[in-house]
């Protein structure tokens, strides 16, 4: 348990959990980017066995990365209960028993301490003790501060003043609020779920965590002009219970939306190789073909059928591909028969009108003339990408969030002051005061602060000051 | 040419200028240099706001665009954060006196927008979806804030190595006695750091806010957010070394120091593993 | 017109001469003058130094040989007069300017100067003896006195042992108000580093001394607090400074001491200064993190060093001493011209921590 206590051991805990979050930055972390994962394995087999034996490319999911967090969370509060902070502002005059007969002791001893405070100032009046005592603390009351932890003896009394105390509470409550946000974490691990649900525009797909339909009805991108970088992309989307509309809205990227703590994003967009209707352009006629529909090309013995479409064409190991799911490279798969007969299936691109790729049997690929016809336009069938998320966990975390904002600024930004004052009578109506001062700030600001409110209590009291 | 660019050059020029002053400052007790280096400062910072306005106006052309701040790419990172040195060293000079502090702050500003106006590309595009959120005019710019107090502490945290060093050699020069001393050194660098400290954790909690709207999740493990809460816990040690353990001095200003190598690397770094957050790739 | 400056100081006069003027009072200076004919005149008297500056004469009288039977008439015909040096016309200007700016002090770039010029020009004019020219020549011998000091390192960097610890405890302190000392020993030594201590308004001063006498004697004098002898490791955990100056033979803080009170200290700067033969402190100690120990030979080799510093600096004063001097001879010519040029003064910046004394 001290060994849990300890600054040193949650300092070094937090150095790991910081050198470990940072291992998994420099490896592909299957849940955001498995090809890559899957292109490590491929490069490195031994590598990847090892590695992954000890879950690097899952590194913030594994049981000891977990463990680390949870121990940080446990630690926390371990050390923010047993330990009590180096807080010069909390210390009090030493000792606190109340026994009579070691009050002279006593005061002697809070004489000593109240030597070491960074600010001290001593004064003496002729105010009787009990009046001093009374004016004294009335002062500091009229300047905001509280008067608390009062000592009285017959031979020196002494208080304790204090102003902005909350700022104490900072480092509490700050440190309360990330085990919140851990708790929220943990909510989140345990009950609730993400999952991408990839939606054919005019489709329904059932959702895997609830039984729930989503329909995309209708989706929209808008490109910048002259790019393929969308500058706008949104689903109308609809949410069934069985037959029963549960949620309908068109979402955008960052306006979701929310089915009773379920969230609907839409996260990504694509097109997977399936289109409405292509258009050739034929020498100034036009001809639409819908997608595996043979049509008689006019005036020619030619039929043709638009077959698949490649979204973001590229060759790989001599056959057609696509490198990606974006509208980048459209190319269109087209086959000719005459009477009957197939000849080789040629592939025309949206944005290169010469270029033709011709497919042999094996389905390699090879320069062919450019054809006396071109591809004037594909209307692709796009998928949405909507991923849902629940996330119970969620209003913990903002709970923790708000709590840490707010115990940063009560311990960074707010500023504490403490006095300790100390009375002693010195015979014939002669009074002598101490005061001893700390503040979470300290240092020049605070002096000032210091004289100008020793100034006045000297002035309030209507005393002279006597060289120490 | 773009207005913007001129004024930006006209800015880059000033600042070079001012950091080769407080250089020259460092060496001659003349307080001319001084003036001359603030005085050239709040030139360059004046041109520096004027040409983010032109780049402003014509990011606003395109209309998806429009009342976002231009942050979304590295330039415009990188001169922001530029602006926000300078800015935050013309405040706290102009408060304590502390024109000698300008070599140890200012290389850091010249040098980030030198590498923007040189090296990064100026060009202005459209925003992609996932920018298109008011968070955009807070997240970044309030991390970045933090980055430039952060940047300003290590500009002090220098300085305190230097006077350290100095004065345990037993041959101190001029310059021992026109730097502030080892404990003003060591109180500022941990005051800076603990204003600016829970500034960078209120934006990296403002960015999970953005991301459970815009991805579905508060937090990702993306190397962005994983190397800023890095950044943040090597600055959180550093509060509790010295608050609890007393740790202060040469020492002290080591870890604040690697506090500052993290936030460095989250900035420039990382671009090289994120994708979602990276000013190199579409974002 | 005529200016000229008579004058004797640690250059050119015995300790003995300049004492017996710097006994003369100021009044009957001042009255001297009022009854010769020197009509715009400024003394000066310091203790290296006494001065007139005369730039005005009534009816055509021989300026310099007024101010040398001026001087004879002071102290007796005993003073010869080799002793004193006489400058007139611009050679007396840039005197003023070298005089003002501490080119001419015994320690180069001195600032007690500048106040003692300033002290000395404002009661020769509330005492009505400075005319016109007298006026300006002042206070632009004022405006340099300042400019070459921030503008050249003349005054960078203390000129004895004691100014240097104070100010390298500055350089790791800051302001030594909120500081607290520990003297060990109640030496001379000890009297005179306390001394330089409370002009920076160090409010804490623990003074501990083997004998409790002494150390109590010399706590009255500056409101120290006297601490037990026995006990100073205990002050070692709550004090900045520690000035040790002891007589003992054996070492008064050994490392042992320091390394167990640097464990309260929560980090903060320690610095020692052991002025004593044989050493009071372990040397050892200069390597344990956040002390500092400053010996006797390092606080000289310090001085030596700004003393080298400061006159590597002086070429840069003369340049401007040079160039005021001559624009002070043009508004002479202007004058004579019947044309009153005005002088420029630039603001003067704020120096931020500029060395003083």
């Amino acid at each position: 348990m001290k060994l849990f206590r300890s600054i040193r051991f949650n300092i070094i805990l937090g150095a790991l959990i910081a050198f470990f979050s940072a291992l998994g930055t420099f490896f592909p972390q299957s849940p955001v980017s498995p090809n890559k994962v899957e292109l490590y394995r491929s490069l490195h087999p031994l590598g990847f066995k090892i590695l992954n034996f000890f879950g690097a490319f899952n590194l913030y999911q594994t049981w000891w990365f977990m463990g680390l967090l949870g121990l940080m969370a446990f630690d926390i509060v371990v050390c923010k209960l047993w330990n009590k902070p180096p807080d010069i502002g909390a210390t009090a005059l030493p000792p606190e028993n109340t026994d009579e007969e070691e009050a002279e002791k006593r005061l002697s001893q809070k004489e000593r301490a109240l030597r070491l405070k960074p600010f001290q100032f001593s004064m003496d009046s002729s105010l009787s003790f009990d009046q001093a005592f009374k004016k004294a603390s009335s002062f500091f009351e009229d300047h905001g501060y509280a008067v608390h932890d009062e000592f009285y003896s017959p031979s020196g009394a002494a208080f304790l003043a204090t102003k902005h105390r909350l700022q104490r509470w900072g480092s509490y409550i700050a440190h309360i609020a990330l085990v919140i946000i851990l708790i929220g974490a943990l909510i989140k691990a345990l009950y609730g779920f993400v999952e991408m649900d990839p939606v054919m525009e005019g489709n329904a797909v059932a959702m895997k965590n609830r039984p729930w339909t989503l329909s995309v009805d209708k989706f929209t991108v808008h490109f910048y002009k002259g790019t393929f970088q969308p500058s706008l992309f949104s689903s109308a989307l609809r949410v069934k219970a069985g037959d029963k509309l549960i949620g309908q809205k068109t979402i955008l990227v960052n306006h979701p939306l929310d089915i009773h703590g379920v969230r609907f994003y839409q996260a990504s967009w694509g097109a997977a190789g399936m289109f409405r209707t292509v258009t050739l352009d034929l020498g100034g006629t036009f001809l639409t073909l819908h997608q595996r529909v043979p049509k008689k090309v006019p005036g020619t013995p030619f039929s043709v059928t638009a077959d698949i479409l490649m979204p973001d064409f590229t060759v790989s190991n001599g056959h057609a591909d696509t490198a990606s799911l974006d509208l980048k490279n459209p190319a269109v798969r087209f086959l000719f028969s005459v009477a009957g007969k197939p000849t080789p299936p040629l592939w025309l691109f949206s944005l290169y009108p010469h270029v033709c790729l011709k497919e042999s049997p094996d389905g390699t690929l090879e320069h062919a003339e450019t054809p006396p016809f071109s591809l004037a336009s594909v209307d692709p069938i796009l998928f949405s990408g909507i991923q849902v998320a629940y996330d119970p966990g969620y209003p913990w975390v903002i709970l923790g969030a708000l709590l840490w904002v707010l115990g940063l600024i009560l311990l960074f930004y707010l500023h504490r002051r403490r006095f300790w004052v100390l009375i002693e009578p010195r015979g014939e109506g002669e009074t002598q005061f101490s005061i001893g001062a700390w503040s979470s700030r300290g240092g020049r600001e605070f002096e000032r602060e210091f004289n100008s409110l020793m100034g006045q209590m000297k002035s309030h009291l209507n005393i002279m000051e006597v060289p120490r | 040419m773009n207005p913007e660019l001129i004024l930006i050059q006209i800015a880059l020029a000033a600042y070079w200028g001012a950091t080769i002053l407080s250089f020259i400052y460092l060496a001659y007790k003349d307080e001319r240099l001084n003036r001359w280096m603030l005085n050239l400062l709040g030139l360059g910072i004046v041109f520096h706001l004027a040409s983010f306005g032109f780049r402003i106006h014509s990011f606003w052309q395109i209309s998806e665009n429009r009342y976002f701040l231009p942050i979304n790419t590295f330039f415009g990172a990188l001169s922001y954060l530029a602006l926000a040195v300078c800015v935050a060293f013309f405040v706290i000079e102009s408060r304590h006196h502390l024109g000698i502090l300008g070599a140890f702050v200012l290389p850091w500003a010249s040098l980030s927008l030198g590498i923007a106006v040189l090296i990064a590309s100026p060009e202005i595009s459209g925003l992609v979806p996932a920018l298109q959120s008011y968070w955009i005019n807070i997240h970044p710019v309030v991390l970045m804030t933090s980055y430039a107090a952060f940047g300003n502490a290590f500009g002090v945290g220098l300085a305190l190595l230097v006077q350290e060093y100095q004065i345990k050699s037993r041959k101190p020069t001029p310059l021992c006695y026109r730097l502030p001393s080892i404990e003003e050194l060591d109180s500022l660098n941990y005051r800076i750091i603990a204003a600016a400290f829970p500034i960078l954790t209120v934006g990296i909690i403002m960015g999970g806010v953005w991301a459970e709207n815009a991805w579905g999740r508060f937090w990702g493990w993306d190397p962005k957010e994983t190397w800023a809460l890095i950044t943040a816990l090597v600055y959180a040690g550093y509060l509790h070394m010295r608050y609890m353990m007393g740790l202060r001095g040469k020492k002290a200003v080591y870890v604040s120091m690697f506090g500052f190598a993290c936030v460095v690397f989250t900035f420039v770094g990382v671009n090289f593993l994120s994708g979602l957050h990276g000013y190199l790739s579409k974002g | 017109m005529q200016i000229v400056v008579a004058g004797l100081s640690h250059k050119s006069a015995e300790l003995a001469l300049r004492e017996k003027f710097a006994l003369l009072s100021f009044s009957d200076i001042a009255q001297k003058i009022k009854s010769s004919p020197i009509t715009d005149a400024v003394f000066l008297s310091t203790c290296n130094r006494f001065e007139i500056y005369a730039s005005g004469f009534a009816g055509g009288v021989d300026g310099p040989e007024v101010l040398l039977s001026f001087f004879e008439d002071l102290i007796g015909k005993t003073s010869s007069r080799e002793d004193i040096y006489l400058y007139s016309g611009l050679e007396a200007v840039s005197h003023l300017l070298k005089v003002a700016s501490g080119l001419d002090s015994l320690v180069v770039g001195e600032t007690e100067i500048l106040g003692q010029v300033k002290e000395a020009y404002e009661r020769a004019k509330s005492e009505g003896l400075t005319g016109k020219i007298g006026n300006i020549l002042f206070q632009r011998a004022l405006y340099v006195g300042k400019k070459v000091r921030s503008e050249t390192g003349i005054s960078v960097g203390q000129t004895s042992v004691a100014s240097v610890a104070v100010e390298l405890a500055q350089s790791i302190f800051g302001n030594l108000s909120e500081s607290s000392i520990l003297v060990l020993g109640a030496g001379q030594m000890a009297e005179l580093m306390i001394r330089h201590l409370v002009t920076k308004k160090s409010p804490k001063i623990l003074i501990s001394n083997r004998t409790r006498e002494r150390a109590e004697a010399l706590a009255r004098n500056f409101r120290a607090v006297v601490w037990p002898w026995e006990n100073r490791q205990e002050a070692l955990e709550e004090v900045d400074i520690v000035l040790s100056s002891t007589g003992s033979p054996e070492l008064v803080i050994t490392k042992e001491m320091v390394e167990s009170s640097l464990k309260n200290r929560r980090g903060r700067s320690l610095f020692m200064v052991d002025i004593a033969m044989p050493r009071d402190i372990e040397e050892e100690i200069h390597h344990l993190e956040h002390v500092y120990l400053y010996r006797l030979e390092d606080l000289e080799h310090i001085v030596a060093k700004n003393l080298e510093g400061r006159s590597a600096e002086i070429s840069k004063a003369k340049e401007i001493i040079e160039s005021k001097t001559a624009e002070i001879s043009q508004w002479f010519k202007a004058l004579k011209e019947g044309r009153e040029l005005s002088f420029k003064h630039s603001d003067r910046p704020k120096a931020p921590r500029t060395a003083a004394g």
